[in-house]
């Protein structure tokens, strides 16, 4: 053998080589027992390679169509379903309750909604349905917008279609705070209660848009409410006190006093209702008895913004500190240093932390370890809307800007919408996205016109 | 301690216990039999993949041997582990097959993770032609798959 190549010349060689090289090369996927095969694949974590060697050949094909696979690949990606509180609504169906699962499918979508989220989705621009109205509030799920006007009016939307559904009048001052529950597939019926500027609280079946209750008792504007559930809801006023109430019946069950000063912010988890005033302090109440079991005192100035996640309260304050605080103890846990204005946007989700500032910085704090993991220089002004789940987050500031952040890397995904003069409002979920903001009724002209922009980013392939 | 492997071409190999166990399939048989001098046959591997096998056995003598399932999905090929799997296909082949015949998941996932790597980022020409895989998709069904697998491209 040795003697025959080597009386071969090159081109002889070439021959030879092009003959044999192939010869030693092993379609692994085809020769390996089917299980090993498959657990190569689980090592391929990008879609693009696992979708071109689905076009290998009819073997490599149908080993792509293997469920193992693409589930090893929604791990990695963590296409799992998320918290539906912290999201805000919607929700992809969990895989176990579908029949006809597959992960494949449901990698493939999942995989197109990230893609359409990083190059923008669809988008139902709503222009006329707002009249003069300054937006104060917004709550979405599945089916409803709801949007709280400072003109007195609740305008509620579809949600597919960005189309009107109804106009809640009632209220007679502008409408500050809102919040709805239900609309599971359980529990169809959806409680909306709202409260603003004519003191009084309404109590709304959302779905009919039939009044339930006017609750009357605040002495002032009605500047922040919670609802623990269909049946019990607290409200914050400019009078100091707070209110807890029975919306099913339509009945006052406590009186919460204590509040020096304004109840800007509230949160509830559980029994337990904290609250930020602009007396300075965060106090801890038990709903049901109405008795303040912690006042929360170590903010010089006002506070603007709280979260809560039944065990550590945050609030944020114009002494530009945010500040964690066990609501067990009362005790204060940490001071967080680094914005150097009013701290006016919290959110809490695990030991993740963000707050944005008048300073137009947004803060990604641990609370584990009580540190600032990224500091990102958002916007010109004052962030005045934040929102983030465990991949993305977005923030809008008074320069009119929204955008679109990675939250790990605390880079600039993009600039989510043209500029507007102000933005009022965002919340998004995993496939949408509603923006409530004025832009300009024309590019001379500096007169506003409240616009409700809908993303949709669950399109399908783009 | 040591103990006695014999390969499928019976080549005889003495390599310490600890070694030896990193193969769950040895461990057992060890443990069934006791304390004894007598060779283990192992005759799905030969001398040349043992002596491989073996190598990288000595080398990884100390690593825990519990990982989490998380750092086995780590796609990253430690370098040591790159320089010992850059070696034929069909030693490579054969590496993958002993290693799951003895039952070394960590040398398993090496050799599984070099094979996914040979593939990663190719077109389905590239990935053909590494392989040595002939298209056998008729025109029309090419163009049918290809349309249902464009999805994932350029984004």
């Amino acid at each position: 053998l040795y003697e025959i190549i080597n009386s071969c010349d090159n081109s002889q060689l070439t021959y030879l080589n092009n003959l044999i090289a192939p010869r030693l090369k092993i379609d692994f996927l085809k020769e390996l027992p089917i299980e090993i095969s498959l657990h190569v694949l689980t090592f391929i974590d990008d879609p693009k390679t696992l979708a071109r060697a689905a076009t290998v050949s009819t073997l490599w094909n149908s080993l792509l169509k293997d469920e193992a696979t693409w589930k090893s690949l929604c791990m990695k990606h963590q296409y799992r379903r998320r918290n539906s509180s912290i999201c805000g609504g919607e929700l992809l169906d969990p895989p176990s309750q579908r029949r006809n699962f597959s992960y494949r499918e449901y990698f493939k979508r999942k995989y197109n909604i990230a893609a359409a989220w990083a190059h923008g989705g669809k988008v139902k621009v709503v222009e006329d349905g707002f009249g003069d109205g300054l937006v104060t509030s917004l709550q979405y799920d599945e089916k409803y917008i709801v949007v709280g006007c400072d003109n007195h009016r609740i305008e509620v939307f579809d949600t597919n279609t960005a189309e009107k559904v109804r106009t809640l009048e009632g209220h007679e001052g502008g409408v500050w705070a809102l919040q709805f529950k239900g609309g599971e597939k359980h529990d169809p019926e959806r409680i909306l209660v709202t409260g603003g500027c004519d003191r009084d609280v309404r109590v709304w079946n959302l779905n009919t848009g039939e009044l339930r209750h006017t609750l009357r008792g605040h002495n002032s504007t009605v500047r922040c409410l919670r609802m623990k559930d269909k049946r019990i809801a607290v409200t914050g006023s400019r009078d100091t006190t707070m209110r807890v109430w029975d919306i099913q019946r339509g009945a006052l069950l406590h009186v919460l006093l204590g509040h020096q000063a304004s109840v800007r912010c509230m949160e509830i988890s559980g029994n337990i209702v904290v609250s930020g005033s602009y007396d300075s302090t965060a106090r801890v109440w038990d709903l049901r008895t109405g008795r303040c079991l912690h006042v929360l005192a170590g903010h010089y100035t006002q506070i603007y913004a709280i979260a809560f996640d039944g065990h550590k309260v945050v609030t944020g304050s114009l002494d530009s500190n945010i500040r964690v605080w066990s609501a067990e103890t009362g005790q204060c846990l940490a001071t967080l240093h680094g914005h150097t204005s009013l701290v006016g946007q919290l959110q809490l989700s695990g030991s993740t932390l963000v707050s944005g500032g008048s300073d137009g910085c947004l803060r990604v704090w641990d609370l584990q370890h009580y540190e600032c993991i990224q500091q990102i220089s958002a916007h010109d002004n004052s962030v005045t809307c934040l929102q983030f789940d465990d991949r993305r987050m977005v923030s809008a500031g008074n320069d009119g800007r929204i955008k679109l952040w990675d939250i790990k890397q605390g880079r600039l995904i993009r600039n989510f919408t043209q500029p507007a003069k102000t933005v009022w409002k965002i919340q998004f979920s995993d496939t949408k996205a509603v923006v409530l903001m004025q832009r300009r009724r024309s590019s001379n002209s500096d007169e506003g016109k409240t616009v409700m922009e809908v993303h949709d980013f669950d399109i399908g392939e783009i | 301690m040591s103990v006695f492997l014999l390969s499928s071409d019976n080549g005889e190999f003495r390599v310490d216990k600890d070694i030896a166990e990193r193969s769950v399939l040895i461990k057992n048989m060890l443990e069934d039999v006791g304390d004894s001098d007598s060779p283990i046959p192992l005759p799905n591997v030969s001398s040349k993949v043992l002596g491989k096998v073996i190598e990288w056995c000595t080398h990884h003598r100390d690593d825990p041997t519990t990982q989490d399932d998380h750092e086995r999905r780590n796609t990253d090929i430690e370098e040591w582990d790159q320089k010992y799997m850059d070696v034929d296909q069909e030693t490579l082949f054969d590496i993958i097959l002993a290693a799951n015949y003895l039952d070394i998941k960590p040398l398993l996932d090496v050799g599984c993770k070099t094979v996914a790597n040979m593939i990663k980022g190719k077109s389905a020409e590239e990935i053909r032609r590494t392989f040595n895989i002939t298209n056998d998709f008729t025109p029309e069904e090419e163009a049918q798959i290809k349309k249902e697998n464009e999805w994932a491209e350029d984004r």
